[in-house]
């Protein structure tokens, strides 16, 4: 049997959720492939910001531009994946306060709403601030749970009828002539190579989709950009803090969920290092010195973990030195670029424009399909942000309050398949993150979940202070009396789980990291007796 | 506040070193901050499982020159061989005379269950669990397993899995009823220790007894996760007397039911043998004069110093805060002692966190009698024992109980034969 499809999407991110989310409202058939997780490459490795625009005000007025308005469309389609914490823009005695009219006069430009304020206001408002600062401006900047967003896109796609393969990788393209007509992909669990056909194929692999593109002999000029994070144990500040200065690095620190999260670097990494992307010393170092900076407290909080993604940044076509580089959207027809029909490449842009970036990419679908039907995706709601949350609440009287309301601040309405749960599934597995049996249940009954790091990024099961020392296992023994696997595949699960958490753990491990990661060894090793093998990390 | 020892640290080492001494007639005072690894035991005391080079150790005695060779700063090996066997030896009657039933087989290994099914080498193991002689074979063909319904820190498919690989069946047969149900209307209760305290209750025992009597079938012996048994045996032994067939417990997931008895038992042998135990204090600092330490100050005491003839630093390593690190360097902040530790953070870890970790090998550099050493001069009355100690690696050797229970009793011996 051919399995034959109008468009497949490459890529798993905001973007490719995105594109299969329009294509199927849009009444296309379409397939989307992603050779891990959901939202596991630069989706789910940035700063979760829901940027007002005001950071490129002055530097990108297109982007400042594109940010304002997708800003205002996410708080409204995507509401429970959104919080609406507002920005400040810090000036330290030691940056130019002439820059700070330049920049409101840039945003106000832009659509964006600039607020100069009174720093002992600000202070105010935000008392993690550095009380130094000689100025601030508000701007509508907000936080954003890119995982949640991306499995919204995703949830809303297969609910009209989009299919979607996590864990299967593109290994090839089925090319007739000059035009793709398919692609060859490798399921990872089975280890089986099948054939999916589509009129198009669109490449949305992020800094990947160079290799993508590069299968079918397209070249595109692409930077693999490394930018290094780390999170704080607990949330330090509510409003998102930025440096009133021309963009530079770890200059913002944004409240996310329990956390903070201060960021980024910003260097060229070679391509064979992108799937490996660890975060140095030196690196650490750079961003608590900088984000000190901008709330000083940030030298005696916990740092729970340091984690780096890649952008993919793009070169300009007609620029192959590769130093005129564009942080916008990229939209490639490679039948007009290439002479090649059938594949499209959408890349560069952000996180803040994954909707419009799908949107212009499901446009040039449907002229190339004759589809007239128009994009909806800016006014439709994402599933989740579909009800007040008040309402949610009280469809879920029974469940006790700490899970209720996680459960509802994690998955917005959806939360209301907990409602009929009963008093044994009120239990909880992981008690930093509060995450509940019946949730687990419901991830791994609904929600494409393969392992314990996909159910994290569905739970945030692991993702507290602990980072997994208790409710790893708990989950694994769920998973597996679930019949998700096999006890032997738990075990694997559980030790290369562990594992994930600590690479992410080690660049910070000192102080209390050091203690919780002992801790760890001691139980999983020590009680537990649980070893791992070179042979489950490939 | 004078006494003869200052001991600093309630854990495993430091109450053995205060039992020691006190039944010796000392005058000890104990200055524990609270919880110690006990609370996370399994069950059993490790001495030493494998070699730094990762040979497998089946009789540490036997091991110890190789021991001698590969990690020259071994606790174990500055006790000497003579010493070390010596006071292996002595672990089992002593902790018997504690009050703490262990089963072992001399200064060979034997294997204990772990919660995920597995056997894992251990020395000596707490009588109501089960042990066997060899790595592959359990003693019984058929077992019943019983657990709380709703107990997630207890996986017995886990169990069932890897003992059907070694030629053991199991039946596995969960539990509830109404005595234990307040437990679910807090969902963070569901924990060994809170239900142990529900079998604390006499009537929610006898309940257990009844259904593991009707249950339990043809099965040779029944099998029970650690959550009974918190505060004092008799539970235990009532349960193991009535259900009519061997009855053993099982390690689970943190926190440790039998783990945190031990302490229990331990502190009050110490404490019946005339020792202070000061729960909740956590030590300041301390004041040197010369090479000695004079007087050492507390949280809850304020600027009343203890004096003490000697001091012995058992404050366990990272997860207890006998050590320190900090992003470019490791310490010991009670009398900051000589740390023996790499420079660069880089190279304290490796990636994958089964690997050995070097962190763990760091600690307070000592002298051969387990004296602390301040800028390269040796302290003459501050002794140092258990897991703050240089030179080994308790995770990756399986020897943190051993290295706790041997350098404490040493230290101990040192100290009274100084009175001598």
């Amino acid at each position: 049997m051919i399995e034959s499809y109008d468009v497949i999407v490459i890529g798993g991110g905001a973007t490719g959720a995105g594109v299969v989310r329009d294509c199927v409202r849009r009444g296309i058939r379409v397939l989307l492939i992603e050779r891990f997780d959901i939202s596991t490459g630069a989706t789910g490795r940035n700063h979760g910001l829901l940027h007002s625009g005001a950071r490129y005000a002055v530097t990108d007025a297109e982007s400042a531009e594109e940010c304002i308005k997708e800003n205002m469309i996410l708080r409204r389609i995507a509401s429970h994946c959104v919080e609406e914490t507002d920005g400040l823009f810090l000036s330290l005695p030691e940056d130019d306060l002439s820059f700070q009219s330049k920049f409101v006069e840039a945003c106000r430009h832009a659509g964006i709403r600039a607020d100069v304020i009174d720093p002992k206001e600000a202070l105010l408002l935000e008392p993690s601030a550095n009380p130094d600062i000689i100025g601030a401006v508000r701007v509508p900047d907000g936080a954003v749970d890119p995982f949640r967003l991306t499995a919204s896109n995703i949830i809303d796609a297969k609910a009209h009828g989009a299919e979607v393969l996590t864990y299967h990788e593109v290994t090839g393209f089925i090319r007739e002539q000059n035009r793709i007509v398919g692609v060859k992909v490798l399921e990872h669990k089975t280890k089986e190579v099948k054939s999916y056909y589509a009129s198009i194929v669109v490449n949305a692999g992020g800094i990947w989709g160079h290799d993508i593109a590069r299968m079918v002999g397209v070249t595109i000029n692409m930077l693999p950009a490394k930018g290094a994070l780390l999170i704080f144990g607990h949330r330090v500040n509510q409003m998102v803090l930025n440096r009133c200065r021309k963009p530079a690095d770890a200059d913002i620190l944004v409240p996310g969920d329990t956390i903070s999260l201060i960021g980024t670097t910003s260097s060229k990494v070679p391509f064979e290092e992108v799937d490996r992307m660890l975060v140095t010393s030196a690196e650490v170092d750079l961003l608590l010195r900088e984000g000190e900076k901008l709330a000083p407290v940030l030298a005696q909080t916990r740092i729970l973990r340091a984690y780096a993604g890649v952008r993919p940044l793009v070169a300009s076509d007609d620029d192959p030195s590769g130093r005129s580089v564009s942080r916008g959207i990229v939209l490639l027809d490679h039948a007009v670029r290439d002479g090649l029909e059938g594949f499209i490449t959408i890349t560069g842009g952000k996180l803040m424009t994954y909707r419009l970036m799908a949107e212009w990419t499901t446009d040039l679908i449907c002229r190339k399909l004759n589809v007239s039907a128009a994009c909806t995706t800016a006014v439709e709601k994402l599933p989740g942000s579909r009800e007040a949350v008040e309402e949610i609440g009280k469809k879920m009287i029974s469940v006790p309050l700490a899970q209720r309301n996680s459960t509802i601040y994690r998955h917005g309405d959806l939360a209301e398949k907990l409602a009929e749960n009963t008093v044994s599934e009120y239990s909880l597995v992981c008690e930093c993150e509060e995450v509940s049996v019946g949730e687990v249940k419901y991830a791994l009954n609904e929600l494409d979940v393969h392992n314990l790091v996909d159910l994290r990024r569905r739970t945030r099961v692991g993702m507290g202070t602990c980072q997994g020392e208790l409710c790893a296992c708990r989950a694994a023994g769920l998973m597996s009396s679930m019949h998700k696997y096999c006890t032997k595949r738990a075990k694997e699960d559980l030790a290369s789980f562990l594992n994930e958490r600590w690479k992410g753990m080690a660049p910070i491990a000192w102080g209390d990291t050091l203690r919780e990661s002992e801790y760890m060894s001691w139980v999983y090793r020590g009680v537990c007796g649980l070893e791992w093998s070179q042979k489950q990390e490939e | 506040m004078k006494f003869d020892t200052l001991i600093i640290g309630g854990g495993l080492a430091g109450l053995v070193c205060g039992i020691a001494l006190a039944k010796k007639g000392q005058r000890c005072v104990i200055v524990s901050s609270g919880q110690s690894a006990l609370h996370f035991s399994s069950g059993s005391f490790d001495l030493l499982n494998t070699l730094p080079d990762g040979s497998q150790v089946s009789c540490p005695d036997r091991a110890w020159s190789a021991l001698a060779a590969q990690a020259p700063t071994h606790p174990y090996v500055k006790l000497g061989k003579e010493t070390f066997v010596r006071l292996a030896s002595q672990v089992q009657p002593f902790l018997q005379k504690s009050g703490v039933l262990v089963q072992g087989s001399g200064l060979c290994n034997q294997y204990r269950i772990t919660p995920m099914g597995t056997l894992k080498s251990t020395w000596l193991t707490l009588d109501d669990f089960p042990v066997c002689r060899m790595p592959d074979r359990l003693p019984w063909k058929k077992v019943a397993i019983f657990n709380m319904a709703g107990f997630l820190d207890f996986y017995t498919q886990f169990i069932v899995d890897e003992f059907r690989k070694i030629g053991t069946e199991s039946s596995v047969h969960l539990f509830h009823f109404a005595g234990l149900e307040c437990l679910r209307k807090n969902p963070s209760e569901m924990r060994s220790t809170n239900i142990a305290r529900m079998f604390e209750k006499k009537e929610n025992l006898e309940k257990l007894v009844l259904t593991i009597r009707q249950e339990s079938g043809d099965a040779e012996v029944v099998l029970l996760p650690a959550i009974v048994g918190l505060v004092a045996k008799d539970g235990l032994e009532m349960l193991r007397c009535q259900v009519e067939k061997p009855l053993y417990l099982l390690p689970t997931l943190p926190p440790s039911v039998p783990g945190i008895r031990t302490q229990q038992i331990l502190r009050k042998c110490f404490q019946d043998a005339g020792g202070v135990y000061m729960l909740g204090d956590t030590v300041k600092g301390v004041e040197k004069e010369g090479n000695r330490i004079a007087r050492v100050y507390s949280c809850n005491h304020g600027d009343i110093p203890f004096v003490a003839s000697n001091v012995v630093l058992a404050t366990g390593s990272y997860f207890s805060q006998g050590l320190i690190a900090t992003p470019d360097r490791v310490y010991e902040p009670v009398a900051d002692l000589d740390v023996v530790y790499e420079t660069g953070r880089d190279c304290w870890y490796d990636l994958n966190l089964f690997a050995r970790q070097h962190y763990q090998d760091f600690g307070v550099k000592t002298d051969a009698g387990f004296r602390g050493i301040y800028q390269g001069n040796v302290l003459e009355n501050l002794y140092v024992a258990g897991a703050l100690l240089e030179g080994f690696n308790p995770i990756r050797e399986g020897s943190g109980a051993g290295v706790s229970i041997l350098s404490a009793l040493y230290v101990a011996e040192q100290i009274l034969s100084e009175k001598l």
